[in-house]
C-alpha cells in the first residue's frame, strides 16, 4: 500500500507541474499589462488634476520600475523557474495590487468558502441520503420517480438564474425582502452580541447562498446513494439476513445503509476542491469576500500571482482528492486492486 | 470604470480639496458640536492605506482625513490657501525656486511637532525611484531639488516655470519622518541623488523603499483631523476624531465635528441601499435607478434627504484623427450630428446628466459659454457626409467613397472597456443609428488592460473613454499637444493642430488668471469646430444623507463635505465609545 | 456484442423502443426538437421586416429577400434602402409574430414591462427581450453543439488511444486526464474568457477544450473493455491494421455509451456559456443572448422580466437536453438504470 501511494505521488508530479505550466503560460501570455493597469488610475488621474506629466517617456519609465520591481522584466522561463523555487518554501509571492503576501490574502479569505462549502456539503448529504434511501426502498414506485424528477429539475437550474431570481424576488427590491440581498453579517454586527444573536445573524445571510450551492448536488448524490443501496440490497448477505427473519428496518436501516454510505464518504474527497472554485458565481452574485471573488476580480487585475496561487492550491487539493478515495475506495473494497481505477 | 477614474482625477485634483480642513473660522454654524458617528458607503476595499503607493478612490478618501499638504483649496471660492504652511510660498523672479514656511504648532497624530524635516523626508520618500510609486512621482519630476533653510522652511527647486507648480509642491502629503523611516535612512540622501535612476542608488534608499512598500499598507498615521483606528478586510475601515489634533479650535483651520467615521464595505450597492433603509449606513451615493424607483417613499424622505450634483467627468467617443475616414473634420462631425446625445442622457443616464461640448468643466472661469450644442440632425450628417465624398454609389445601401482609386464601405470599428455599461449602451446605440444611415459599426468590448493599451497605441478608429475634469485650474497639454499624440501620451486619439499646439504652450507659461482663460476659450472653439471628440455628457450623482446630519451642503463644484457636517445633541445616534489609541 | 450491420441496426431499434417507453426523456426530444425549430427559423419568427408588404402599389416580401440581398442574387430596391419599414407607410403589411430583431435599439422605450406591444418586455435599451430569447437560441444551440464536437473529437481521440494501446501511451495520456480533472475547469474557462477579447467562436473553442474529459475517460474505459472481447482479439491475430481495428470495430461499439455524455455535454456546455455572460465575458456586446439579459436583470432588480425569462428558456432547455440523455442512457444500457456517470 505505501508503494502504491508513492507510486501515486510520483506519477502527481508532471500532473502538478503541467497545470502550474499551463496556468503560468496563460496569465502571463494573456494580451493586456498588470502595469498599464495600475498606470491607468495615475494617467487619468494626472490629466484632471492639471498637473504636468511631462512626457509619456517618464510614464514608459514608471512602467518599466515598476515591473523590474516585480520580475516582470525577466525571461518567461526563468520568472517561471522563480515562480516555482518560490514555491517550494510555501511563497506564493505579493498581490501587484498591494504588496501583500498572497498567501495571506488567500489565508484572510479561505474560512469564509470553506464555511459557505462545508454548510452546503452537509446539506447535500443531509438532504441526499435520505432522499436516496426513500427512492431505493421504494424503487420504481410513484414517489420514487417524483423524486428523481424534482432532483433533476433542481440540477437543471442554472444557479445565475435561481440566484438572481432570489435576489430579485428574496432580497429586499421591489418585492419581497425575506434575506439579505448580500454580504455575510448584518452591518451593526459585532462580536460582543449574544452567541445566539450571532447565529441567528450569520444564518439568515449564509441561508441564500448555502442553499444556491447546494441545491444542484441532491440529484448526483441521491441517485449515487440510490444505486449503491441497490446495488447492496442484492447481496447475499441481506437475503441471508431477511432469511434470519431480522425486521425489514432493521436490515435496511443496520446493515444496508450502513454499507451502502461508504462509498458516499470516499466521493466527498472528489467533490470538495471542485466546490471551492464553484463559489464564484455565488461569491459574485451575494458579494461574498471569498476565495472565488478573490480570484475573478484577480483575474480582471492581472493579479498573476493571486490568479497562480489559486490555480496550484485547487490544484493540490483536488490531486490530494483523487489520492484520499483511491485510498478509501480500495479499503473500502479490497476487491479493488491497486492499480488503476476502472471509469 | 469610469466613476472610479473620476474619482481618482477628484481627488488627486483636489488633494487638498478633499482633504482640506480649511474653513472660516467666523463662517461656522452657530451650534455645531461634536459627537455622533457617521456610517459611509465604500464598494470594494481599499488596495492599501499608504499615502504614496496607493492609487485607488477609496484609499484616497479615507486618506484625505489622515494626511494634510502645506497647502490647501478653499472648497467654495477653490482659492489655494496655507494649511501646514504658514503662507502661501515665495516665488522666485524666474519662477524656479518656491519656498515655504511651515506653521511651528503643527503635529502628528502621536504628538510628535511637524517640522521641515518631515516635508523634506516627504518629498524623497516620493522621489525615491524604489518606492513602489512610480505614477505619483511623475507629477513630481518636475522638482529637481528640495533643501531645508533652517528647521521651519523649505525651498524646493523646478526645473521649468509652470503656473500650475505651487499646487503640485502645496499638494505634497507630509509624512512623520520618524513613524515612516525610523532609521532616518533617506537623512543623507539628497533630492538630486534620488533623481538618478535605480541602478545608481545609494544603498540606504534601497533599504527603505524595500521597508516602506510593506510595512505600512495598513497603519497610516499623518497629521489630519481623524486617526486611522481599524480595518478589517471585507467589512470596514475606521477612522477616529483626534481629541489632541492640532487644529482643533485654530482660527482659519476647518474643525472636525463627528467622533468616528465607518467606511462600510458593501460589494454590492443594492445591498448597500438595504443596509441604507435599516439604519446601517448614513449616508451613501445612488445608482440613478435607485435614486429614480426605489427611494421615492415617503418613510425614505423623511429620514434621509438626496443631493444632486454634477460629477466633474464627462464620457466622450474619440475619433481616430489619423485615420483616412476620420481626417476630414466634416465626418466627424457628421458622427457628432448622428449621435442622438439628448436621448442618450435622458435614457441611459435615466435624466441624470447634461450633455457637454467642451473639455472643461462648465463651472470654471475657464468654460466657453458662447458655445452651441451640436444637435441631433441625421439629414445635416448626410449631407455634410456627401461633401465628404461618402454615398451610396452602387445601391446595397451602404455608404461608399473612391479612396485610392478603390470603392471603400464606410466601415468601422469603436472600442470600448468592458464592465461599463453606460459606455456599452452608448456604442450599442450608435451602432444601431449609424446602421440605418447605411454605416457598417462593429463593436469590440475589451478587458481594461488590452483596452488600454490598444488605446495608447492608437490601434483603434474609435472608441469610448472618459476623463475626469479638474475642478481646479486645467491643463489640457497632455490630451490635446501634437507632442503627445506621437509618445504614447494621453492624446490618443492623435489630434493635430499647430494653433492649439501655441496656445496649450503659452498657457502653462502664463501666470496671469485672465489671459489663461482667453487662452482656453479659443482653444475650446477651435475644439468644437474640429469635433476631434464628440463629447457626450458629464453625469450627476446623487448622494443620500440621513437627516439628522446639518451642514450637509453640495458644494458649488460639485460633491458633499462630511468634513463640515455635525448632529444636534438632541438627534444624536450614536455615542462615541470608541477613542483613539 | 453485435459486429455485423444488421445486428447493430437491431440494437439502435431496440434502444428507440426503449427510449420510446420513457415518457419524460421523449416530452425533452420534443423539446429539443422545437428549440431547434425555434433556432433555424429565429428569423421568421422575430425580425423588424415584414413577410409581405403593399407599397406604393407594388408587393415586396422583404424577409424572403433579405435572405437573397445576402446570397448576393438580387439587390434592395432604392426605395426600401435602409428603411423602418414599420414607418414607412405601407398599404397592407404581415409582420411575424415579434416585429422586432433583438439588436434593435429603441431609446424610447428602455424598460417597458410586458405587454401586447413586447410580450415579455424591453430591456435598458428598449430591446425586445422576445426577439433576444428567440435570436439567443441559436446563440444557445450552436455553443452547445460546436463546444461538445470539440470535446468530442478531442476526448474520442485521446480516449481511444489510452484504451486501445494501453502501457505507456495510456500512462502519458491517464496523466492528461488527471491533469484537466486537477485544474479548477471553470476558473480557468473564466481567466481565458476575461482577458481574451470577446468572441462567440472562443467560447465555443474553449468550453470544448476544457470539458472534454469526461468522454475522454468514457471512451477509454469502453475501449479496455471492448479490447478484451474476443472478436477484437480475432481481428487483430488475423492481421488487421491497429487503425481499422480501433475506427472500424472498436469505436462504433464504444460510441454509444458516449452518446450520453455528448448529450448531457450539451446542456453543461449551455450553462457555461450562460455563466460566462452573465459574468459579462466571453460573448461580444452586440450579440444578446440568453445571459446577457440575465446579466442587466443584476442591476436592474425591478425589472423582473429580465430575470425570469432568459432564464427560464436557459432552464427548459437544459432540463430537455438531462431528459434526453438520461433516457438515452436508460435505453442504452438497462444495467446502467439509475448508475451515476
Amino acid at each position: 500500500m505505501g508503494r502504491y501511494i508513492l507510486q501515486r505521488l510520483f506519477l502527481f508530479v508532471p500532473t502538478f507541474i503541467g497545470i502550474t505550466l499551463i496556468s503560468f503560460l496563460i496569465t502571463h501570455l494573456a494580451p493586456g499589462d498588470p502595469a498599464e493597469l495600475l498606470a491607468g488610475g495615475g494617467l487619468g488621474a494626472g490629466v484632471a488634476a492639471g498637473i504636468s506629466v511631462e512626457k509619456r517617456g517618464t510614464v514608459d519609465q514608471a512602467l518599466a520600475e515598476w515591473r523590474a520591481q516585480f520580475g516582470l522584466d525577466r525571461p518567461l522561463h526563468v520568472q517561471y523557474g522563480v515562480w516555482l523555487k518560490n514555491l517550494f518554501t510555501l511563497n506564493f509571492g505579493d498581490s501587484f495590487k498591494d504588496n501583500q503576501p498572497v498567501a495571506g490574502k488567500i489565508l484572510e479569505r479561505l474560512p469564509v468558502t470553506v464555511k459557505l462549502n462545508i454548510l452546503s456539503l452537509l446539506l447535500v448529504y443531509l438532504v441526499a441520503i435520505p432522499l436516496g434511501v426513500y427512492s431505493a426502498t421504494h424503487s420504481y414506485s410513484f414517489g420514487d420517480q417524483v423524486t428523481t424528477f424534482t432532483a433533476f429539475v433542481l440540477f437543471a437550474l442554472p444557479i445565475v438564474w435561481a440566484g438572481t431570481m432570489a435576489i430579485v424576488f428574496l432580497g429586499g427590491g421591489d418585492f419581497l425582502y425575506l434575506f439579505p440581498p448580500g454580504g455575510l453579517t448584518s452591518i451593526d454586527y459585532s462580536p460582543e452580541w449574544p452567541l445566539w444573536e450571532r447565529l441567528k445573524d450569520q444564518a439568515w445571510h449564509l441561508f441564500l447562498p448555502v442553499v444556491l450551492l447546494s441545491y444542484g448536488g441532491f440529484a448526483g448524490l441521491s441517485r449515487y446513494m440510490r444505486t449503491g443501496m441497490l446495488e447492496v440490497l442484492g447481496q447475499d448477505f441481506v437475503r441471508t439476513a431477511r432469511a434470519k427473519g431480522l425486521s425489514e428496518s432493521i436490515v435496511i436501516y443496520k446493515h444496508v445503509l450502513r454499507n451502502s454510505l461508504i462509498p458516499m464518504v470516499t466521493i466527498l474527497a472528489s467533490i470538495l476542491p471542485g466546490m471551492i472554485s464553484g463559489s464564484v458565481i455565488i461569491e459574485t452574485i451575494f458579494s461574498i469576500p471569498g476565495l472565488g471573488q478573490l480570484g475573478y476580480q484577480a483575474v480582471l487585475a492581472r493579479d498573476y500571482p493571486i490568479v497562480m496561487a489559486l490555480f496550484t492550491v485547487s490544484a493540490l487539493l483536488t490531486l490530494l482528492g483523487i489520492l484520499i478515495s483511491d485510498i478509501l475506495l480500495s479499503v473500502v473494497d479490497p476487491r479493488i486492486a491497486f492499480g488503476r481505477r476502472q471509469s | 470604470m469610469s466613476w472610479r477614474k473620476v474619482l481618482i482625477g477628484v481627488i488627486l485634483g483636489g488633494l487638498l480639496l478633499i482633504a482640506g480642513v480649511e474653513r472660516a473660522f467666523d463662517g461656522q454654524e452657530t451650534g455645531s458640536v461634536t459627537g455622533d458617528w457617521l456610517l459611509l458607503h465604500m464598494l470594494s476595499d481599499p488596495e492599501q492605506l499608504n499615502p504614496l503607493t496607493s492609487n485607488d478612490a477609496g484609499a484616497s478618501s479615507i486618506l484625505g482625513y489622515i494626511f494634510q499638504g502645506l497647502l490647501t483649496r478653499d472648497p467654495r471660492t477653490l482659492e489655494l490657501k496655507p494649511l501646514l504652511a504658514e503662507s502661501r510660498p515665495v516665488i522666485s523672479a524666474d519662477k524656479l525656486t518656491y519656498t515655504f514656511k511651515i506653521r511651528r504648532d503643527a503635529t502628528f497624530q502621536d504628538g510628535h511637532p511637524l517640522t521641515g524635516e518631515d516635508v523634506l523626508f516627504s518629498i524623497k520618500a516620493i522621489k525615491c525611484p524604489l518606492v513602489n510609486a512610480p505614477f505619483l512621482r511623475v507629477y513630481y519630476a518636475s522638482v529637481v531639488d528640495a533643501e531645508l533653510v533652517d528647521d521651519y522652511t523649505i525651498r524646493f527647486v523646478t526645473k521649468e516655470p509652470y503656473f500650475l507648480n505651487e499646487n503640485v509642491l502645496g499638494g505634497i502629503d507630509v509624512l512623520p519622518r520618524h513613524y515612516y523611516d525610523p532609521d532616518n535612512l533617506l537623512k543623507d540622501v539628497t533630492v538630486r541623488e534620488l533623481n538618478r535612476e535605480t541602478s545608481r542608488q545609494p544603498d540606504n534608499s534601497k533599504r527603505f523603499a524595500d521597508h516602506f512598500n510593506k510595512s505600512y499598507n495598513r497603519r497610516p498615521m499623518g497629521s489630519g483631523p481623524y486617526k486611522f483606528q481599524s480595518w478589517k478586510t471585507g467589512q470596514e475601515v475606521m477612522l477616529v476624531r483626534d481629541q489632541n489634533y492640532w487644529g482643533n479650535g485654530k482660527r482659519g483651520i476647518d474643525q472636525p465635528y463627528l467622533d468616528v467615521y465607518r467606511y462600510r464595505i458593501i460589494n454590492n450597492p443594492d445591498a448597500a441601499l438595504v443596509r441604507l433603509k435599516s439604519g446601517g449606513l448614513d449616508t451613501m451615493n445612488l445608482q440613478p435607478l435607485q435614486h429614480l424607483r426605489q427611494t421615492r417613499s415617503k418613510r425614505f424622505q423623511k429620514d434621509y434627504q438626496k443631493l444632486l450634483y454634477f460629477s466633474p467627468g464627462f464620457t466622450y467617443i474619440g475619433w481616430n484623427n489619423a485615420l483616412p475616414i476620420f481626417q476630414d473634420k466634416r465626418v466627424r462631425r457628421a458622427m457628432t450630428h448622428l449621435t442622438n446625445r439628448k436621448q442618450m442622457v435622458k435614457a441611459i443616464l435615466f435624466g441624470l446628466g447634461k450633455v457637454i461640448d467642451s473639455p472643461i468643466y462648465r463651472f470654471r472661469p475657464e468654460y466657453d459659454e458662447s458655445l452651441v450644442s451640436i444637435p441631433y440632425d441625421p439629414q445635416k450628417a448626410l449631407g455634410l457626409l456627401g461633401e465628404a465624398g461618402w454615398k451610396d454609389t452602387d445601391g446595397d445601401g451602404l455608404l461608399d467613397k473612391v479612396i485610392d482609386g478603390k470603392s471603400t464601405p464606410f466601415r468601422f470599428e469603436i472600442k470600448f472597456n468592458s464592465g461599463n455599461t453606460i459606455r456599452k449602451s452608448v456604442v450599442l446605440t450608435l451602432q444601431d443609428e449609424l446602421k440605418k444611415h447605411g454605416i457598417t459599426v462593429t463593436v469590440r468590448q475589451l478587458d481594461w488592460t488590452i483596452f488600454l493599451d490598444d488605446v495608447r497605441n492608437h490601434k483603434f478608429d474609435a472608441m469610448v473613454l472618459g476623463w475626469a475634469m479638474s475642478v481646479n485650474e486645467p491643463d489640457a497639454f497632455q490630451v490635446w499637444h501634437s507632442s503627445q499624440a506621437d509618445n504614447k501620451g494621453s492624446n490618443m486619439i492623435s489630434y493635430k493642430n499647430s494653433r492649439v499646439d501655441k496656445i496649450l504652450e503659452d498657457y502653462r507659461r502664463e501666470f496671469d488668471p485672465k489671459k489663461r482663460s482667453e487662452l482656453y476659450r479659443e482653444f475650446q472653439r477651435i475644439l468644437h469646430d474640429e469635433q476631434p471628440y464628440t463629447f457626450l455628457f458629464m453625469g450627476r450623482s446623487i448622494s443620500a444623507v440621513q437627516r439628522r446630519f446639518q451642514g450637509v451642503k453640495v458644494l458649488p463644484i460639485g460633491g458633499l463635505r462630511p468634513l463640515e457636517w455635525w448632529v444636534p445633541r438632541s438627534s444624536r445616534k450614536y455615542s462615541s465609545k470608541i477613542t483613539a489609541q | 456484442m453485435a459486429v455485423n450491420r444488421a445486428g447493430r441496426r437491431g440494437y439502435w431499434s431496440h434502444v428507440w423502443r426503449q427510449f420510446k417507453r420513457n415518457r419524460l426523456a421523449v416530452g425533452g426530444l420534443y423539446v429539443v426538437l422545437g428549440l431547434l425549430t425555434i433556432a433555424v427559423l429565429a428569423d421568421l419568427i422575430s425580425s423588424d421586416k415584414p413577410y409581405y408588404m403593399r407599397y406604393r402599389g407594388i408587393d415586396y416580401f422583404p424577409i424572403f429577400r433579405g435572405y437573397l440581398v445576402k446570397l448576393g442574387v438580387t439587390k434592395w430596391p432604392p426605395e426600401l434602402l435602409n428603411v423602418n419599414y414599420k414607418e414607412l407607410g405601407t398599404e397592407r403589411a404581415l409582420f411575424p409574430p415579434v416585429p422586432y430583431r433583438p439588436d434593435g435599439i429603441d431609446l424610447t422605450a428602455p424598460f417597458a414591462d410586458p405587454s401586447l406591444g413586447h410580450w415579455l418586455g424591453t430591456d435598458k435599451l428598449g430591446r425586445d427581450v422576445m426577439a433576444g430569447i428567440i435570436h439567443g437560441a441559436r446563440i444557445s444551440l450552436s455553443v452547445g453543439f460546436v463546444s461538445v464536437g470539440i470535446s468530442l473529437l478531442i476526448g474520442v481521440s485521446l480516449g481511444a488511444l489510452a484504451g486501445f494501446f494501453g502501457s505507456w501511451v495510456d500512462l502519458v495520456i491517464s496523466r492528461v486526464f488527471e491533469l484537466m480533472l486537477a485544474i479548477p475547469t471553470f476558473f480557468l474557462l473564466i481567466t481565458i474568457a476575461a482577458v481574451m477579447p470577446p468572441s462567440i467562436f472562443l467560447t465555443m473553442a474553449i468550453i470544448g477544450l476544457t470539458s472534454w474529459v469526461g468522454i475522454g475517460r468514457f471512451t477509454r474505459n469502453e475501449f479496455l473493455k471492448i479490447r478484451n472481447l474476443d472478436y477484437v482479439t480475432a481481428a487483430v491475430a488475423l492481421g488487421v491494421s491497429s487503425r481499422s481495428v480501433m475506427f472500424r470495430h472498436i469505436l462504433p461499439n464504444a460510441l454509444a455509451p458516449v452518446m450520453v455524455s455528448v448529450v448531457l455535454g450539451v446542456a453543461a456546455a449551455i450553462l457555461v456559456e450562460s455563466s460566462l455572460s452573465f459574468l459579462g465575458i466571453g460573448v461580444p456586446a452586440d450579440l444578446v443572448t440568453w445571459g446577457s439579459i440575465l446579466n442587466e436583470a443584476r442591476s436592474n432588480t425591478f425589472a423582473w422580466w429580465l430575470a425570469v425569462f432568459p432564464g427560464a428558456a436557459i432552464f427548459v432547455t437544459v432540463l430537455a437536453y438531462y431528459m434526453v440523455g438520461e433516457g438515452l442512457r436508460d435505453a442504452l444500457d438497462p444495467r446502467l438504470r439509475g448508475s451515476e456517470g
